[in-house]
């Protein structure tokens, strides 16, 4: 039983996980929350949908269209939302602001487009169930595991190796110098905002797996989640926000498991709560203050 | 008269001042410089309270409304202490979650009654009403029927109620604890260096702001008749946060006429009701990229005001020329 939870609460820890990257990215280069994240992984979700029913090109299909609606939407908020903010000297809280224009249009718009009910996910992949010493797992699970992990682990060899990776790390840890040592920083934060829009959506295919059903509004219950991840793990730190995305997964199943399943979506600032009373700057985050002020 | 009497008008009235009293409450969190998003989760626990203190306690409304008001403050306490040490998004974000918790929590409790909600909730014309009766005017007053003059005395209590929290709020901002938020706001840092205890100051504008949503909360539950958890989710946030957005911030008049224009503006708009939160979403947008200070700043004041007097001295040249 404890087993079989904790690989419950893994997968959908995952899946949080990867929608929890998208901010902390965004954060790391850009130092906003970029409150349109959920609303973008929910767009994914609804265009992987529409391309598994009608297209028929099965999951992996139904994945790169979500990812790339993720990245065309980052990029359109990137200039219409973001870039006319840069431009002048405006207060931290105005880029949250604007972003949050952003997710309440996104979500209007969804409604328009899809129309306000749950729709379940097409089984793009076979109902096989493993049997692992008594601990059950299912083929959907071993996916979302398998392309939330793989996509991960890629994210974490590109930011460390390549170029453009060392770009988008040197723009987060100081944009001046970065700027100084040549690096074309307009360029890596367009990039960034695709990127982490791009693992929004793929996020949004995912989820709609693990939970065989999607509505507009799950982009701000799930955009909730990641939020509350971001400032577990601490903000802008990416172990933090893949760990603190499988904590959260694991604690809500067990919080549906033993009893309070109608709470589980005030487990997330639950924990949030306490932590900020024991370790605000999150689990994996250091204490200095980024960059000052 | 009659026409301008009418159920729906008067509802509207008490509508805008209940919306401008929760752009005030945005208002006098944000004077430090801080985003709290938890307006209407702060509303919904003054409603919540005060609608079962009136129902099933019996408590009288003058009672059951500053408790649900203490009520959201007591509940901002645990918010605030941690996150009034940290960087200004930490309570942005808390605040957000904690309207999800608190929407959360009464869509699950019993004495809520979950997502049904609570319906049959006292209200305060009717109990005016029944006031007037007893008084003997049964018959109403001259031209006024006696539900007229019962949502009428509503009108003008909140009206007073109203007046009295931007008399506060003016008197604030020109006093040392008006100064002390205004100096948090323009540099956090350089505030605490000249000597100001900027967590406590940030904690009591944080506490204020909950305080006065709480009192709305209450104040709309005694005027709807029914209040569910449905109505202060996320959009309600969200709307609230527009009015100080749209309105402006610096002053105590920005949130007032943001409440204003976006509680008329939806009448006016009736056939594009469904695209509302679009508006609204694209309102945000264009405000932060054009006009992030709002419609009215300080600068907004200063300008008609310099122009209002210049135009009195003209006047009163022409009037003192004329006499000679």
């Amino acid at each position: 039983m404890f087993w079989q939870q904790m690989v419950n609460g893994i997968t959908l820890g995952s899946t949080y996980s990867l929608i929890a990257l998208g901010y902390t990215l965004i954060f790391g280069v850009l130092n906003i929350v970029n409150m349109a994240h959920g609303e973008i992984f929910m767009f994914g979700a609804f265009v992987g949908l529409m391309i598994a029913v009608h297209a028929n090109v099965g999951l992996a299909g139904a994945l790169l269209a979500a990812m790339a609606t993720g990245a065309v939407l980052g990029y359109l908020m990137e200039v219409l939302a973001l870039r006319p903010l840069r431009r002048r000297k405006v207060s931290e809280l105005a880029p949250l602001i604007s972003t949050i224009g952003v997710s309440i249009f996104l979500e209007s718009l969804a409604l328009r487009l899809f129309g306000a009910e749950a729709q379940s996910f097409p089984p793009v992949s076979s109902t096989q169930v493993f049997d692992l010493a008594g601990v059950k797992i299912s083929m959907v699970q071993i996916i979302i595991l398998a392309i939330s992990c793989g996509l991960m682990l890629v994210l974490r060899f590109w930011l460390e190796k390549t170029k453009l990776g060392k770009s988008i790390r040197a723009t987060s840890e100081n944009i001046e110098t970065a700027n100084l040592l040549g690096i074309d920083t307009k360029k890596i934060i367009v990039l960034t905002v695709m990127l982490a829009s791009a693992l929004g959506g793929g996020a949004g295919v995912l989820v709609g797996l693990a939970f065989n059903a999607i509505e507009p509004t799950m982009g701000i219950t799930m955009g909730f989640k990641g939020l509350a991840v971001l400032i577990l793990g601490g903000l802008g730190n990416i172990t933090g926000a893949m760990v603190g995305g499988l904590l959260l997964g694991v604690a809500e199943i067990f919080s549906v498991a033993y009893g309070v399943s109608s709470y589980r979506d005030a487990v997330a600032f639950g924990m949030i709560i306490l932590l900020l009373f024991l370790r605000p700057e999150g689990l994996f985050g250091s204490k200095e203050q980024q960059g000052g002020r | 008269m009659e026409f301008l009497l009418n159920p729906y008008y008067l509802q509207m009235a008490m509508f805008i001042i209940i919306n401008a009293i929760l752009g005030l409450s945005m208002y006098l969190t944000m004077s430090t410089g801080q985003l709290s998003l938890g307006a209407a989760g702060f509303m919904s626990i003054g409603a919540y309270v005060s609608a079962l203190l009136t129902m099933k306690a019996g408590l009288p409304l003058y009672l059951a409304v500053p408790i649900g008001g203490a009520a959201a403050c007591l509940l901002a306490a645990v918010i605030g202490l941690p996150t009034t040490r940290l960087r200004g998004i930490y309570l942005a974000i808390a605040t957000l979650g904690f309207g999800e918790v608190v929407r959360v929590v009464i869509l699950n409790l019993k004495v809520t009654n979950g997502a049904l909600g609570l319906s049959g909730i006292p209200s305060m014309s009717i109990m005016m009403s029944k006031a007037f009766i007893a008084m003997g005017l049964g018959d109403g007053l001259g031209p006024l029927s006696v539900r007229q003059l019962g949502n009428l005395s509503v009108i003008v209590i909140l009206a007073l109620l109203l007046v009295g929290l931007i008399l506060f709020s003016v008197r604030l901002n020109n006093s040392r604890l008006g100064r002390a938020f205004a100096a948090i706001k323009a540099d956090e840092y350089a505030a605490e260096v000249s000597g100001i205890d900027t967590r406590y100051y940030k904690l009591l504008a944080f506490f204020m702001g909950a305080f006065v949503a709480g009192i709305a909360g209450g104040l709309a539950a005694h005027i709807t008749f029914f209040i569910g958890p449905k109505d202060f989710a996320y959009h309600r946030a969200v709307e609230i946060l527009l009015f100080a957005v749209l309105g402006g911030s610096d002053t105590v008049w920005g949130p007032l006429v943001g409440s204003f224009i976006l509680t008329l503006l939806p009448e006016a708009l009736r056939f594009a009701t469904e695209y509302r939160s679009m508006i609204y979403g694209a309102i945000l947008v264009l405000m932060m990229a054009f006009r992030p200070q709002g419609l009215i700043s300080e600068e907004t004041i200063r300008y008609w005001r310099t122009k209002l007097l210049a135009k009195k001295a003209v006047q009163q040249e022409e009037i003192s020329g004329g006499t000679n």
